[in-house]
């Protein structure tokens, strides 16, 4: 029986527009729920891609410092007065090249996850202080930052591509072999490599993948910010794991989804749109939202106990 | 002689959801006894157990316990008075050495200073150890370092420095070689003459005379019936058992090929625990490898699909050399390997029986790489359908199926793989004589429709009964072959041993 834990997510998720509209006329209007879309859009991108790493039973906390990074190279190359195709392709390149030692890191040194990519977080970050120098780039071409704050018919481009991505991964994720390899790993690494599944093809490739996001995301937040500098992504930090997370994929793999990373998106950037609108002070939000998250996994590891509590009652078989 | 039994039940009922795992249960343990219970996977016999020990509460009817009625709240509470289990888990703390798992949350202490007591704490170890007749296992490192045999006789040994009263073992010897066994049944007898009482688990019937004074058959979680061994013919005691006849437990029609299928050439490895083995297996043959725990069975089966790398020897397949093996590159070119241990290598546990099925060919079962869920049901459905797999739904989790039935759940992710060559390593560990004899059946017609078996095996009668060859392992090396016409029990223990310790 495979648990579908997403679905205490979207639960929640109701819940919370329930009682949001109640207290707030404000809240339960198509511009809000435009403006939650366009704020989350780039969450959404970044946590797409860490669901994979996530199912596999690893971790990736590289994902904001390779947007930074991604984000003040395509800006360099952009000033540079190269093309914004070129500048987008190359700069993608560095969430390729992370990825890549990420997954190496990983699956061939046999690093645990949470170190390797931590020393990675570093790394990269240290890499995008360096490149900029302290300094901030901004004054794009506007064709670039349409990327970030245009719309086609009302719909935000933003939203556009992230429902692509969205749409492509879970395509990747649930009806590809490599998608289900993602899987078998993720349940039993031992068992996968006994089976004849590349664990260590299938790894990189879940990190490649991640990074790519992480680069798309970075590059996205450069244009809607109109502006690149190397600290620019530190807010969605461990934002981006937590939205996997509360999207109900298992830190140690086999369970979860790329749906229930959206909803854990929607979830984290409602929360705070719901504090904007009542008022509420931004220098408590930060707190206010920490304290949402533990309950908000309290919650789940209440359900999620108990559903480990069952299946271990063996049932004889029928 | 009039006795009074330790511990005896009367009419308890066990209610599992959907299922009735103990129904209006009596029975009845004497001290000084050996009492098996036989039954086969789902009967009630662990269930029966665990009701004894506080691990599951009984709803209906009464145990007591020397005259006195008794409800424990858990395996510590039963441990305190008396009633100690080993189960058929392991259930060692893999990072701690031997003597800090047998005396795990009860450490002896220097005086009350709450320090622990090391050296009387190895020095009672060794004493244990001793009395089990093993004491060359290495105290020092941790448990997961040691073969799954040793870890069972630690389990052991762990339960006798409780001093139990009652002893229940779960199939205790489903991992150990004959050796270790007879040292096991000879402590069982030492404990049985002091008094102690003892529940016995087990799938094997050719223990049953050995060590057991009474048998009870459980079924569908009903007593059916409780002799004296001895009492009944093998025949009769399955037919009670399974509830229908069984004919002919080992079955094997004979077609070898003439070319070898698979040739091994002094292949090695780096830690010497394989070395200079040379075999070959052809196809529709079942070939044995015998040998003693720790002989380098399991590790020889490792090198040949690649999960380790030798260091010297050649391996060819339909006599092409293959080189650069991985498990990826032999599950591509039909090996499979079932191995020993179906939690930790075999199965994801929590993941669908479907999803399980396929895991091993996705690449040829979904040639264009795209999964769709349905066609995944579907092929799982028939391999289900043919090895006859316990279950009414093949998106139900594979932990929730019974030991045999899992086996089967991974001999059809070999099949749905296309394997011509399955190195098979104790295939029937822990499982029940119904799912064995269909799994038998299932090896035999295997091999007859072209394929190949290498049968890694500590069940001996199981190895006589199903190879057409046999290796024998010692340390490292093949002690020996033989083939079918000139097999004895006799011959394959004396190769197992080396001459010297007979």
């Amino acid at each position: 029986m495979r648990k579908k834990r997403h679905l205490y997510t979207l639960a929640a998720l109701i819940i919370l527009v329930i009682i949001s509209s109640a207290i707030n006329q404000d809240f339960f209007s198509v511009s809000n729920f435009v403006t939650i879309l366009r704020q989350s859009g780039i969450l959404l991108i970044l946590s797409l891609g860490l669901t994979g790493v996530v199912l596999t039973g690893n971790i990736d906390l590289s994902v904001g410092s390779v947007a930074a990074l991604t984000g003040c190279v395509c800006g360099k190359l952009l000033v540079a007065q190269m093309s914004i195709g070129t500048s987008i392709m190359l700069s993608m390149g560095v969430g390729v090249f992370a990825g890549l030692c990420n997954g190496i890191l990983v699956g061939v040194l046999n690093l645990p996850s949470f170190v390797a990519t931590y020393g990675m977080n570093m790394v990269v970050s240290g890499l995008a202080v360096i490149v900029m120098n302290g300094g901030v780039i901004y004054g794009l071409p506007e064709g670039f930052t349409n990327l970030g704050i245009g719309s086609i018919k009302g719909v935000p481009v933003l939203i556009i591509i992230a429902g692509v991505l969205f749409l492509v991964l879970r395509f990747l994720y649930q009806y590809t072999i490599f998608g289900r390899r993602i899987y078998m790993i993720g349940y039993n690494k031992q068992a996968a490599r006994y089976s004849g599944i590349p664990c260590l093809k299938t790894l990189l490739g879940a990190y490649i993948v991640c990074g790519l996001t992480g680069s798309l995301g970075g590059i996205l937040l450069t244009a809607r910010l109109n502006a690149a500098d190397a600290g620019m992504s530190e807010t969605y930090g461990l934002q981006i794991v937590a939205a996997v997370v509360l999207g109900g994929t298992s830190l140690l793999g086999g369970e979860g989804s790329v749906t229930g990373t959206v909803m854990g998106t929607f979830l984290l950037t409602m929360i705070v749109n719901i504090m904007n609108i009542n008022g509420i002070d931004s220098n408590w939000q930060n707190f206010a939202l920490g304290i949402i998250i533990l309950i908000l996994v309290w919650f789940d590891g209440l359900s999620f106990r108990n559903s480990l509590y069952l299946s271990r009652i063996r049932l004889p078989p029928l | 002689m009039e006795r009074k039994p330790i511990l005896e039940m009367k009419k308890v009922s066990k209610q599992f959801p959907g299922v009735k795992a103990l129904d209006q249960v009596d029975f009845c343990l004497y001290p000084g006894e050996i009492h098996i219970l036989a039954g086969e996977n789902g009967a009630g016999k662990s269930t029966l157990s665990k009701c004894m020990l506080g691990i599951c509460q009984h709803e209906e009817g009464v145990i007591l316990y020397k005259g006195e009625k008794v409800s424990f709240h858990s395996a510590g509470e039963a441990a305190g008075k008396g009633i100690v289990a080993v189960h058929q888990e392991l259930s060692m703390i893999p990072y701690l050495n031997v003597s800090q798992n047998i005396f795990f949350g009860r450490e002896p202490t220097i005086g009350h200073s709450g320090l622990i007591d090391q050296r009387k704490m190895t020095e009672d170890t060794k004493l244990i150890l001793q009395e089990l007749n093993c004491s060359d296992i290495d105290l020092q490192v941790p448990v997961k370092k040691l073969g799954i045999a040793e870890q069972q006789m630690i389990e052991i040994a762990k339960a006798l420095s409780f001093q139990p009263q009652i002893l229940i073992l779960d199939e205790p010897t489903s991992s150990l070689t004959s050796h270790e066994i007879q040292s096991l049944f000879q402590k069982l007898r030492q404990l049985k003459a002091r008094g102690v009482a003892i529940l016995y688990i087990s799938h094997r019937m050719e223990e049953y005379e050995q060590i057991g004074d009474r048998i009870t058959v459980m079924r569908d979680g009903k007593r059916i019936k409780t002799v004296k061994t001895g009492d009944l013919s093998e025949k009769d005691l399955i037919r009670l058992i399974v509830g229908r006849d069984i004919h002919e437990f080992y079955q094997r029609t004979m077609v070898p090929d003439k070319k070898d299928y698979l040739r091994v050439i002094k292949i090695s490895d780096k830690k010497h625990k394989v070395n200079a083995c040379s075999m070959n297996v052809k196809r529709g043959e079942i070939v044995g490898i015998a040998g003693l725990m720790g002989a380098g069975r399991t590790e020889l089966a490792r090198l040949i699909f690649g999960i380790d790398k030798p260091s010297s020897g050649e391996v060819y397949f339909d006599d092409k050399k293959v080189t650069g093996r991985s498990p990826e590159y032999m599950v591509k070119n039909g090996v499979g390997f079932l191995t020993e241990d179906r939690k930790r290598t075999g199965l994801a546990i929590n993941a669908s029986i479907a999803w399980n099925i396929v895991a091993a060919g996705l690449q040829s079962l979904f040639p264009t790489k795209i999964i769709s869920e349905k066609k995944n049901t579907l092929i799982a459905g028939k391999y289900a359908d043919q090895l006859n797999i316990a279950t009414p739904d093949v998106k139900r989790s594979v932990g929730e199926l019974s030991g045999g039935n899992q086996q089967k759940v991974v001999i059809a992710k070999w099949l749905a793989a296309n394997t011509k060559l399955l190195i098979f390593d104790e295939p029937t560990r822990g499982i029940d004589v119904g799912a064995k004899t269909e799994i038998y059946k299932w090896m035999d017609q295997f091999v007859s429709e072209g394929g190949a078996i290498l049968m890694i095996s500590s069940d001996l009668q199981e190895l006589m009964g199903m190879c057409d060859r046999m290796y024998v392992m010692r340390q490292g090396t093949i002690a020996g072959s033989m083939t079918k016409e000139s097999y004895s029990a006799a011959a394959i223990g004396q190769m197992m041993m080396g001459e010297k310790e007979i």
